[in-house]
């Protein structure tokens, strides 16, 4: 599934989730090939880059799929995030309206592939800090109610976007070496639907609405 | 914030982006961040087409081909003197078909799709469209981020707010008004873009509206909530690779790659960034000219031409990048041969009935008058996002899922005579996780989860008819034997399933069976871990490394059955091999109301495969007895 036994390296599927102008596909140049936003054209169809990483002499290959942010567009959700090892679920701080849509997405990747998946969630934007309208305590408080890691990210200045792939992809290859030694002695896989979170979301949302 | 200063604040936003359109690049000296407006000197060569490439030019345009379009030209220029005449409508197929000479594919594509006609029945309602979405249009945003990012590097579009520019955002500003049922969707831009190579802003606006309403092209159902279209014409396109291209359909299978992955822009944006500019115009000349089929016509010839290379890439980026990157860059053959090669593609679907996907339904046109100004409401003018998915969106969804296990609605298979061992239990298969799926999706769609069973009780099927469908095939291949018919999954390669190593259980009450015959018929699914088992082993061609799970099918047969009150399923625990409790098969129960009358008197079975790849084991008592190909036509095999 994720490791590629023959080659000794680990290939890990990422996407990127978040609603449409939130920096999606600048993050990713940004992280792929270090440039913001010249040439980059619309993300209409997802595609994927790839990325090479060694941590702690481990091969590492991540295809990190981009997606359509377009509202009208997350109904294909389950093509995309189908046998992810990991999301990327990106807001931008100046518009609270994409931090509810993060809620969704964690909702909707936590029924359909349980803890399965690692979750990371990304404040991008900073350079915009000024016309910050997402509450930075919220944000982190949320993060961890869901158990996912939060980043703040400027792919336009450039920060924290190294951080952002790197911590989710240690977070990734913990979860595959733990996952594979449960292997061994597992013989089913049991979905696991964390039936704690919905009531706590629930009033979360609400809350975001009368904001 | 209160809505009031929400509501202040996105129409302050739509302002200030209009303002920004309306005043132009000259005007806004200093103001464009530098990100937004590449150097030009990042490229050094433009194309015919105005592309601007950072290499060398991809095709070289020889002389001799220059030649031969200035004297296309000369006949074009005659032709379109004379366009409604008999003789042009004689030669225009011919003459398209070998492409439009550039310099006069403004005046054919207008000519093609009646621009004119349907600008001159609307006069000033462009303009007016235009003001109301100053006002008005809830888009603005997301068609201001688009139009940044549309087309790039092509000279009209990279400059920031450049003439061609502004130019994209008014007619995508005005769209969005003129169909208040799309607004704006995320592929507008780029079909608005092509034609603005070629057009000025109004005629356009109304090319791009013949394109999304003009029932020959009917793109307005690929933008719609839903995208009904999309779904239609890519299950079309599945059935097309199932009849004539099964090996790379079963290889794309094997990776888990929906053709959602590598198509959507073939259909929302026939084929504009996906194949090289010139072979893209090429396409739609034809398109414009015939309409729908060309796209489903495309799409199977550009599959059919690389299929050798595909079917060597074994990794599903792989396949992904070549067919959206590798093949926009360099499509690897000439685009006169391409065209050709679609003409026959044409024909060979023709032939086959698969050339079209038929009339849209009416759900895929436009329902509301267009034109019409329709008031968005509060949430839409903040900007707010829905919640939860509509129904609309939420049947999408679905689709989507059930798309994934390569199982559609009206999938022949499940509905036909026509069934298919192999086809039966991989769909049952994928059926069942997609229902497991989808019941997930109910669940967190309602919010009211309360227990997971994951087994039965979740497990009722949304689709009755499918279902209903299924449950018939499987009977039509049964099966009157005392042969214990063990088959193996196809197998999705890598899918790590949440939900696998569930029994579900189907139930049937008797009514979905036509009563060819009389069996007990259970279905198991065993995780991979007990491949051991002593009735079966995988068959290699069928299974791949990483399946993970075997699917067995036991047919009990009741030489007894003469009387109804035989009909009950033999324990299957009997059988050797099934004393583990935790694989105990669960019984599907196919039993016709009138069944004892039909029963054959011979142990033969009946199995139809389409598949010229899978071989088929036929086993009798959890031996192998032989694996073969076994013909299209349906058969009678002697088991003995």
């Amino acid at each position: 599934m994720a490791t590629n036994v023959a080659s000794g390296a680990h290939n890990f599927k990422v996407v990127l989730l978040g609603e449409g102008c939130v920096g999606k596909t600048s993050l990713l140049l940004r992280y792929i090939e270090d440039k913001f936003n010249d040439k980059h054209l619309t993300t209409l169809q997802a595609t994927f880059l790839n990325k090479r990483l060694n941590i702690n002499g481990k091969r590492i290959n991540l295809s990190i799929w981009d997606t359509a942010g377009q509202e009208k567009f997350h109904a294909l959700g389950p093509i995309y995030y189908r046998n992810s090892n990991g999301a990327i679920l990106v807001y931008d701080i100046t518009d609270e309206d994409s931090f509810g849509k993060v809620k969704n997405w964690v909702k909707e990747l936590k029924k359909m592939l349980g803890s399965d998946i690692v979750l990371t969630i990304a404040g991008n934007k900073i350079d915009l800090e000024h016309e910050r309208t997402v509450p930075l305590e919220e944000a982190e408080s949320y993060a961890n109610m869901v158990g996912a890691k939060h980043f703040y990210t400027s792919a336009k200045l450039n920060q924290g976007v190294e951080d952002l792939f790197l911590d989710l992809t240690k977070e990734m290859l913990n979860k595959s070496e733990q996952t594979s030694q449960m292997d061994v002695s597992r013989t089913s896989q049991v979905l696991v639907v964390d039936d704690e979170l919905t009531p706590v979301q629930t009033s979360c949302c609400s809350g975001s609405k009368s904001n | 914030m209160n809505e009031e200063a929400l509501l202040a604040r996105a129409s302050e936003e739509r302002e200030r982006i209009f303002q920004r359109y309306e005043r132009g690049r000259e005007n806004l000296v200093g103001q464009i961040d530098p990100w937004e407006d590449p150097e030009f000197e990042e490229y050094h060569k433009t194309d015919r087409y105005g592309f601007i490439h950072d290499e060398r030019l991809p095709q070289k345009t020889g002389s001799q081909k220059v030649n031969i379009e200035v004297e296309r030209e000369k006949k074009w220029v005659k032709m379109l003197g004379n366009w409604d005449t008999s003789a042009t409508k004689e030669k225009l197929h011919r003459r398209i078909y070998k492409g439009i000479p550039n310099s006069l594919r403004i005046k054919v594509w207008c000519k093609l799709m009646d621009v004119n006609k349907v600008k001159s029945a609307n006069p000033g309602k462009f303009q007016e469209m235009l003001k109301l979405a100053k006002l008005w249009s809830t888009d603005v945003r997301q068609i201001d981020s688009d139009v940044n990012r549309q087309f790039r590097e092509h000279q009209f579009y990279r400059e920031r707010y450049s003439e061609k520019q502004c130019s994209l955002f008014n007619v995508l500003c005005a769209y969005s008004m003129y169909n208040s049922e799309v607004g704006y969707c995320q592929g507008m831009s780029g079909l608005a873009g092509v034609l603005l190579m070629y057009m000025d802003e109004e005629d356009a606006f109304w090319a791009l509206a013949v394109l999304l309403s003009d029932k020959k092209y009917a793109m307005h159902g690929l933008y719609i909530e839903g995208f009904p279209k999309l779904t239609r014409f890519l299950e079309h396109h599945d059935k097309i690779l199932t009849k004539f291209m099964p090996k790379l359909k079963h290889h794309f299978d094997k990776f888990g790659l929906d053709a959602i992955l590598y198509s959507l822009k073939w259909f929302f944006v026939c084929f504009v960034e996906r194949v090289p500019f010139s072979l893209c115009l090429r396409v739609w000349d034809i398109y414009l000219l015939d309409g729908e089929r060309v796209v489903t016509a495309m799409a199977y010839n550009i599959l059919k031409l690389h299929k050798k290379a595909i079917m060597k890439l074994n990794d599903m980026d792989l396949i992904v990048n070549y067919i959206q990157v590798k093949l926009h860059k360099d499509f690897g053959f000439e685009d006169d041969f391409v065209i050709y090669q679609l003409e026959r593609s044409m024909d060979e679907l023709k032939r086959a009935k698969l050339d079209y996907p038929g009339q849209p339904p009416p759900t895929e046109l436009p329902k509301r008058q267009l034109g019409i100004f329709v008031e968005p409401d509060k949430k839409q003018k903040i900007g707010q996002r829905a919640e939860n998915f509509s129904e609309t969106e939420k049947q999408a969804r679905a689709t989507v899922i059930l798309r994934e296990r390569g199982i559609s609605y009206n999938d022949t298979v499940l509905t036909g005579t026509g069934a298919t061992v192999n086809s039966i239990q991989g769909n049952l298969l994928k059926r069942e996780k997609a229902e497991m799926e989808l019941h997930e999706l109910r669940v967190s769609q309602s919010d009211t989860v309360s227990e997971h069973s994951g087994v039965a009780a979740g497990m009722r099927c949304d689709d009755s008819v499918s279902a209903l469908g299924s449950r018939r095939s499987l009977a039509d291949t049964s099966v009157t034997s005392t042969a214990d018919l063990s088959v193996f999954s196809s197998g999705r390669s890598h899918a790590p399933d949440n939900s696998l190593d569930t029994h579900s259980n189907v139930s049937d009450d008797a009514t979905g069976s036509d009563g060819s015959g009389i069996c007990g018929l259970s279905i198991q699914r065993a995780p991979s871990t007990t491949h051991s088992t002593p009735r079966a082993t995988p068959h290699p061609p069928s299974v791949s490394p990483l399946s993970d799970d075997i699917v067995r099918i036991h047919v009990t047969y009741n030489p007894l059955a003469a009387s109804p009150s035989h009909l009950t399923p033999i324990n299957p625990s009997k059988y050797k091999g099934y004393n583990d409790e935790h694989h105990k098969p669960v019984s599907l129960g196919f039993y016709p109301s009138n069944g004892a009358m039909n029963l054959p008197s011979d142990n033969r079975i009946r199995i139809q495969v389409p598949s010229e790849e899978l071989l088929t084991p036929v086993v009798d008592s959890g031996r192998i007895i032989t694996q073969r190909f076994i013909d299209h036509r349906s058969e009678m095999y002697d088991l003995k």
